[in-house]
């Protein structure tokens, strides 16, 4: 049996059945829930493929990065200008986003990544800016007016396979000689360095990365809003999904996906406090960091933990733990 | 034969000379300690090796090949690897971990394998875990491989810094003061691995205070003061050197030390 989960094309058709059950099983959501819910939901999946982006950036790298907003605006532009002034399917679309997303975040990245800390943050923020003011002042944008006339293509069982192939990627790569690497150089970059990490080189993957899952998720927003303006990118944004990351717990997939799930669902579950919401909002954010100063999972080693809450014995020494 | 050699290397930060025209061998197999007075310039030489500082003047190479502009990752590729003085673990990951990070440049998986997690990429981690798991073993930390590096004891610590840097198997292992903070038991310890290590065949290049372990284990010693080589040779030639004896107690004659 465990040979069996171990061949390649078992874990490969299991995989693909993964993802052709969410598609079912969001299908099956899609017809049953009220379109208020479900577009809550859709949300909800499009903060969570941006943030596990970021995640990857600044939990695993350990890089912080406010510009998040500008690889989603570049992602949103770049898709929307692509089906409609180019007739392209949506989904070649969404791809495309993404790819230019990860172009800027490879381009800017090689300028900014020999900055560490709040230097970086600053530089981000500066290109964030850019970003925006550049779609402001674009003919083929539309300026501040705002992009019009863009297809409602996005639905909720697209956003939730794209979540989900998202979490297997980012869950993938974080246990690889990459996804090590990356975590090497949060911990301590010089010891990285020393070990035979090119630490300019997985900063860079990283950051590319992160900004291609931000232009996916930019690409789905455009088509689910039909209609995008500069002003949706600004530096506010860049902090919802980081306070996503943060709030989640810095470097966890699981927490990640807990974030998005609460800071997408709160200001709806809030709505009946009608004035006071976004009070509410800022003090559950105060809450949560004091109580759980590293994150709603930050610091949880979900595998050790189920493992130990059902007692299974400690596997032998050679060989981790499944 | 000479491994590793320093040819008339010279640092300079600003007015100071960090280390001063150093000429230096390291011969393949052996234990060579470098000693001196605090601030002497010990960790400036490893941080020269390794790539961190440009020398100002001057040649290193590694069997014959220059090591003169090779970033630091590539430099832990070419077979020197290190510890540092402060521990400097990635504290957050666990044991294992950090030591299969270690064997970093010993790998070839990318992103590609990253994603399509093919078989060859499968076996590359199997390999790579057992002999993470081997470096373990042979420091002694095998049983702690799921502790995060944080966790462990001091001299744990210290010990699982110098897996990490074996894994890769290196030709020239640098320790950075690997005594320091230890009590003596875990400072005979030390010494043991540090034979075993050897005897593997790595060449051992140390720093350290501790004058009782250095005697002991080196077999040639190099004395730093102010940046320049005062005295090599065994430890029973340094101990009983004039100029080395000067610069740990001072000559007993104020204006000769003034004179500097």
């Amino acid at each position: 049996m465990k040979k069996l989960l171990n061949n390649w094309f078992v874990q490969a058709l299991l995989f693909l059945m993964a993802l052709g059950l969410t598609a079912y099983v969001s299908q099956v959501i899609n017809d049953v829930l009220p379109p208020y819910v479900l577009i809550i939901g859709l949300f909800i999946g499009i903060n969570l493929i941006m943030a596990l982006g970021l995640n990857l950036i600044t939990g695993v790298t350990g890089q912080l990065s406010l510009g998040h907003a500008a690889f989603m605006s570049i992602g949103a532009y770049s898709s929307a200008i692509a089906t409609v002034n180019f007739h392209v399917p949506f989904l070649l679309g969404v791809l495309i986003g993404g790819l230019v997303a990860g172009l800027f975040g490879l381009i800017i990245g090689f300028p900014t990544l020999r900055l560490t800390g709040d230097y970086l943050a600053i530089a981000t923020l500066g290109f964030a800016e850019i970003v925006r003011v550049q779609f402001t002042n674009m003919k083929i944008t539309n300026g501040a007016i705002g992009f019009l006339g863009i297809q409602g293509s996005t639905t909720f069982p697209i956003v939730m396979t794209i979540a989900v192939l998202t979490i297997f990627a980012m869950v993938w790569l974080e246990d690889s000689r990459n996804g090590r690497a990356m975590l090497a150089i949060r911990e301590d970059e010089v010891a990285s360095s020393a070990v035979g990490i090119n630490t300019t080189l997985y900063k860079i993957q990283a950051f590319a990365i992160g900004a291609f899952c931000a232009g996916v998720g930019g690409a789905l927003f455009a088509h689910t809003t039909t209609f995008i303006q500069p002003t949706d990118f600004g530096f506010l944004k860049s902090v919802d999904i980081l306070s996503i990351v943060v709030l989640g717990g810095l470097g966890s997939i699981p927490g990640t996906i807990i974030g998005a799930i609460v800071l997408t669902a709160a200001p709806e579950a809030l709505r009946s406090l009608s004035n006071y919401r976004m009070m509410v909002y800022g003090l559950l954010l105060i809450v949560i960091m004091i109580f759980r100063p590293y994150g709603l999972l930050g610091g949880v080693n979900l595998r050790q933990a189920v493992r130990r809450a059902i007692m299974l014995p400690k596997k032998k020494q050679t060989g981790r733990g499944a | 034969m000479s491994l590793l050699a320093l040819a008339d290397v010279t640092i300079r930060f600003g007015g100071l000379t960090a280390v001063d025209t150093l000429n230096l061998e390291v011969k393949q197999g052996e234990i060579l300690a470098l000693i001196g007075p605090n601030g002497a310039g010990k960790s400036t030489v490893f941080n020269l090796i390794t790539g961190i500082y440009k020398p100002t003047h001057g040649k290193i190479s590694l069997d014959g090949k220059p090591l003169a502009g090779i970033p630091t990752h590539k430099i832990a590729d070419m077979g020197i690897t290190r510890t540092f003085q402060t521990i400097r673990l990635f504290s957050e990951l666990s044991v294992l971990d950090n030591v299969k990070i270690g064997a970093h440049c010993r790998g070839n998986a990318g992103l590609f394998q990253a994603f399509t997690r093919l078989p060859g990429m499968k076996r590359e981690e199997l390999e790579l875990e057992e002999k993470s798991m081997e470096a373990l073993e042979f420091l002694d930390l095998a049983g702690k491989w799921e502790e995060k590096a944080k966790n462990l004891s001091y001299g744990e610590q210290r010990r699982l810094e110098i897996a990490r840097a074996l894994v890769s198997k290196p030709k020239v292992l640098l320790l950075d003061e690997p005594a320091a903070g230890m009590n003596p038991q875990e400072k005979a310890v030390l010494v043991e691995m540090i034979r075993r290590i050897r005897d593997t065949g790595i060449t051992i290049f140390l720093v350290e205070h501790d004058m009782k372990l250095i005697m002991g284990i080196s077999e040639r010693i190099a004395v730093l003061d102010y940046g320049k080589k005062i005295a090599e040779g065994t430890p029973l030639e340094v101990r009983s050197n004039k100029a080395v004896i000067e610069a740990y107690l001072g000559s007993g004659k104020f204006k000769s030390r003034i004179r500097r």
